[in-house]
């Protein structure tokens, strides 16, 4: 079957499932299914067999003719998108049933599809007018999607901030299409290299495509999003939404010239996402804005390879480029299924716990096996641990950038800092989920709510052990994948990247695999030995204290504070300490929060100034006719004395 | 010829301060309406050949302006049943003194401006912003809409009196043009003055603002 024919039964399945989402919940699971197998299939077809799909049925929409392309790009998202719908789908049908929301799960599901679609559609449009209108409407589904819970302030709060910086980003893309579609006469999109003229309008794209990707400054919509949203939407936001503004740009900086500084501040702003992202992770106490930030952080790692791909590109440095552009691309896939893995554990906790707050839950390891060794699973990939995929992406990157160090050119500067970045950037990721598995799913609970809970049912399992599976197969064996990567990189680069070049990975593979036969091995002795001398338990060593509670745990908070300590500069953490004092203290207590400081310190503030500044213009409309004419006669006079000062010429 | 125009313009430029000065609105109208009568001869002062089109429009302008216009001002003032300028935005004095800046102020603006020689000693220049000017004064200082059309009536003077430095490559009938605008505007303020009258009981345009969003 022909990409095209699966395309259209993703299509047909997926919105045959907005229609039954509302009466026919069990058709709605079936025909999304459907959808995002066919969908999976064609993307499949398209990396494996390499010819650019191309359709133009003829049919005119908003007065351009409708034009489709499949390239290894597309197909590329595509599959991430596909196997995250998938997933999403089969864990909403009981994470989000109609038994628990009666009200909201039937349009959850309708608006779930059409952000599926939608997101699809702007993969496959190759017209600029067709990708705004894609863009728009995913933009509108996302945010009827994280306002699902729309009776809790916090979500509406969310939506709304989301809403904004969408339409903000909304407003570059229209004036980045706009000017595109002036300068080169036409909607339709495609390789538009020779024309240097284009140049300029990076940056339009990247503020656009930046602001839904979530890089550092522009990331403010972001953490509350994905914490409100309910978790198979925060996983598809996290995982695929926040990509296609990595997929904008990596297309548009693939199709158009781009300014010369453009790689460098890419990287740099990769950098700063990726050390600040993981930073403000550490000062979180709530369970999925933590992994909000963690997105921000892996979007930054995505960014450093794709900015010094684009550094090699513009140098003609293809050595050490095509590394970094295939860790860039490789991390995209590999945070998209560890992120979702790890939002999709975040879900299974919420729904056994009904709470997000950290420092409520505790000891879920026994209630909840699978969510939490599935949940250890993907942090150690989030982490950047060997054998897992999250290593065999950064590795990737790291290695581009120590080829580039050892090149010799401009680029090794930038190189060696970026590379002490990601490093800190790995280490600091570690600390976090050693944090959160260690608070959320180890020591004893510190509430009630967290001793009475169930482990999810298996059709939140098996999404999750699905995701796991994907991990462990790109963490063990990588040059499997190698294909996919050149499909895709040759759209951004044709020629750049070969199937030969695959040798870093074939070697990692089976450093992976030997590293991995190492790990069950061990297990396989511990086992064995535990059986044999049996099991004793015991107290934890409790400092001589003689009378341990659960609340004497390490916080999240405490566990952190040394390493949020470094960052105070940046987090800006509030914190409410009365300590003790004397040799027979009174009441002590301590609270810190982090705020969003970018949001609270920088955006807020401008935006009362921008709104008093209004209000003061606006006492200048009174409704009086006479002040009105007092203004003409301000601007007339105004007029005739600057032509005086002007003089005659 | 010359001297007779500059005493005309002069004239005109002395009722635009009585206008300003006055509190009764009987007399703002009646010093417009003079005005616009004194306005109206000026083109047959500086036509030097007698032209039927020329002598057609004066004699138009002199009957709208200090006539037709005059009387359909008086109608709604006694339709509306007031006779003076209660309150201003600014008092007369200072509508005065303003008026007699603005007034010093043209006459000096007149002479940076690069003029053609002929225009130079005349008081055309300077009388037409004066006019305008004080026009303007008139429209701000004052609330009562009677008072605002008579600001309205001495605008469209000063532009008149500005276009007849044009009056030989310019035909009058863009003035001819501007007066039938002025006269359909006149009309509906008359309308809208009624329609003020009847809704908020007064003719003080400042209750207008409750209008606004």
């Amino acid at each position: 079957m022909t990409p095209g024919g699966l395309l259209g039964i993703a299509g047909i399945g997926l919105t045959a499932g907005i229609l039954g989402a509302f009466k026919a919940p069990r058709l709605w699971l079936a025909a999304t299914l459907t959808g995002a197998a066919a969908a999976f299939a064609a993307a499949v077809w398209a990396l494996a067999t390499g010819p650019v799909w191309d359709w133009q049925p003829g049919f005119v929409i908003g007065g351009e003719a409708l034009h489709l392309r499949l390239d290894g790009l597309s197909a590329f998202f595509l599959l991430l998108l596909s196997v995250l719908g998938g997933a999403g789908t089969l864990y909403a049908a009981e994470y989000w049933a109609d038994r628990d929301h009666p009200v909201s799960a039937p349009s959850a599901r309708a608006w779930w599809n059409g952000l599926l679609l939608s997101m699809g559609g702007v993969l496959l449009c190759a017209n600029g007018l067709h990708f705004l209108i894609g863009w728009e409407i995913f933009t509108v589904c996302a945010y009827f999607l994280i306002t699902t819970e729309r009776q809790r302030p916090a979500a509406r709060a969310a939506g709304w901030l989301y809403l904004a910086a969408s339409h903000v980003a909304m407003v570059c893309l229209f004036a980045f299409f706009a000017l595109l579609a002036a300068r080169t006469g036409g909607w339709e999109l495609g390789p538009m290299g020779d024309r240097p003229g284009l140049a300029p309008l990076f940056w339009l794209a990247l503020v656009g495509f930046g602001l839904k990707a979530g890089l550092f400054p522009l990331h403010i919509w972001l953490p509350s999003a994905h914490a409100n949203a309910p978790s198979h939407v925060s996983a598809i936001l996290s995982g695929m939404a926040i990509k296609l503004g990595i997929y904008g740009l990596v297309r548009f900086t693939g199709w158009l010239p781009v300014p010369d500084s453009a790689g460098w501040v890419v990287a740099l702003l990769g950098v700063v996402s990726a050390v600040l992202g993981v930073a403000f992770a550490l000062g979180q106490h709530d369970l999925k804005r933590l992994l909000a930030y963690h997105s921000v952080e892996n979007i930054g790692i995505i960014l450093i390879g794709l900015g010094f791909a684009m550094i090699a590109a513009a140098q003609g440095q293809a050595a050490w480029g095509r590394l970094a552009l295939a860790g860039a691309l490789l991390h995209i896939w590999n945070h998209g299924l560890f992120k979702a893995l790890l939002f999709l554990g975040a879900g299974s906790v919420v729904h056994a716990t009904g709470t997000r707050e950290m420092s409520r839950l505790g000891g879920l390891w026994r209630a909840l096996p699978w969510t939490a060794s599935l949940f250890a699973l993907a942090a150690t990939a989030i982490a950047g641990l060997p054998p897992l995929n999250g290593f065999v992406s950064e590795w990737l990157v790291y290695l581009g950038l120590f080829d580039a160090v050892s090149a010799h050119g401009t680029a090794a500067y930038a190189a060696i800092p970026a590379a002490v970045a990601l490093g800190l950037t790995g280490a600091l990721a570690l600390a976090c989920f050693v944090k959160v598995c260690g608070v959320v799913f180890l020591g004893l609970p510190r509430t009630p709510i967290s001793r009475h809970v169930h482990e999810c049912g298996w059709r939140m399992r098996l999404p999750m052990l699905g995701l796991g599976a994907a991990c462990v197969a790109i963490g063990l064996a990588p040059v499997l994948f190698w294909p996919a990567l050149v499909s895709a990189a040759d759209a951004w680069q044709p020629g750049w990247v070969d199937d030969a070049s695959s040798t870093p990975l074939a070697t990692l593979g089976s450093f992976h695999l030997a590293l991995a036969g190492l790990v069950i091995l061990a297990a396989v002795l511990l086992w064995r030995r535990v059986k044999q001398n049996g099991i004793r338990r015991a107290g934890t060593w409790d400092c001589g204290y003689a009378a341990p509670a659960p609340r004497m745990q390490y916080t999240a908070g405490s566990f952190a504070g040394i390493i949020t300590g470094w960052f105070d500069w940046i987090l800006r953490p509030v914190r409410h300490a009365h300590l003790p004092k004397d040799n027979f203290p009174a009441r002590a207590d301590f609270a810190e929060h982090t705020p969003e400081t970018v949001l609270e310190r920088v955006i807020e503030p401008a935006g009362s100034l921008v709104q008093r500044l209004s209000l003061a213009v606006r006492r200048l409309q009174d409704g009086r006719v006479q002040a009105y004419i007092l203004y003409l006669l301000l601007g007339l006079a105004a007029l005739a004395i600057l032509a005086v000062m002007g003089g005659p010429r | 010829m010359s001297g007779a125009m500059n005493l005309l313009i002069g004239l005109a430029m002395g009722f635009s301060l009585v206008a300003l000065a006055s509190s009764r609105l009987p007399s703002v109208i009646r010093a417009a309406a003079f005005q616009g009568m004194i306005l109206g001869v000026l083109p047959l002062l500086l036509e030097a050949k007698f032209h039927w089109l020329v002598v057609a429009v004066a004699i138009g302008t002199i009957t709208v302006k200090g006539f037709v216009i005059p009387s359909l001002l008086r109608r709604a003032l006694r339709a509306a049943n007031i006779d003076r300028e209660v309150e201003p935005l600014l008092g007369f004095v200072p509508s005065l003194l303003l008026g007699a800046a603005a007034t010093v102020g043209a006459a000096a603006l007149a002479t940076v401006l690069p003029l053609r020689p002929e225009h130079a000693r005349s008081l055309l220049v300077p009388g037409a912003f004066a006019t305008v000017v004080c026009g303007f004064i008139l429209l701000i200082a004052r609330t009562k809409a009677i008072s605002q059309v008579c600001g309205y009536l001495m605008l469209e003077n000063g532009i008149y009196l500005f276009g007849l430095l044009l009056i030989n490559s310019t035909p009058l009938l863009v003035e001819a043009g501007i007066l039938l605008d002025l006269t359909v505007a006149v009309f509906v303020i008359g309308i809208i003055v009624d329609r003020i009258q009847r809704e908020f009981d007064t003719l003080d345009t400042r209750k207008l603002n409750s209008l606004r969003e």
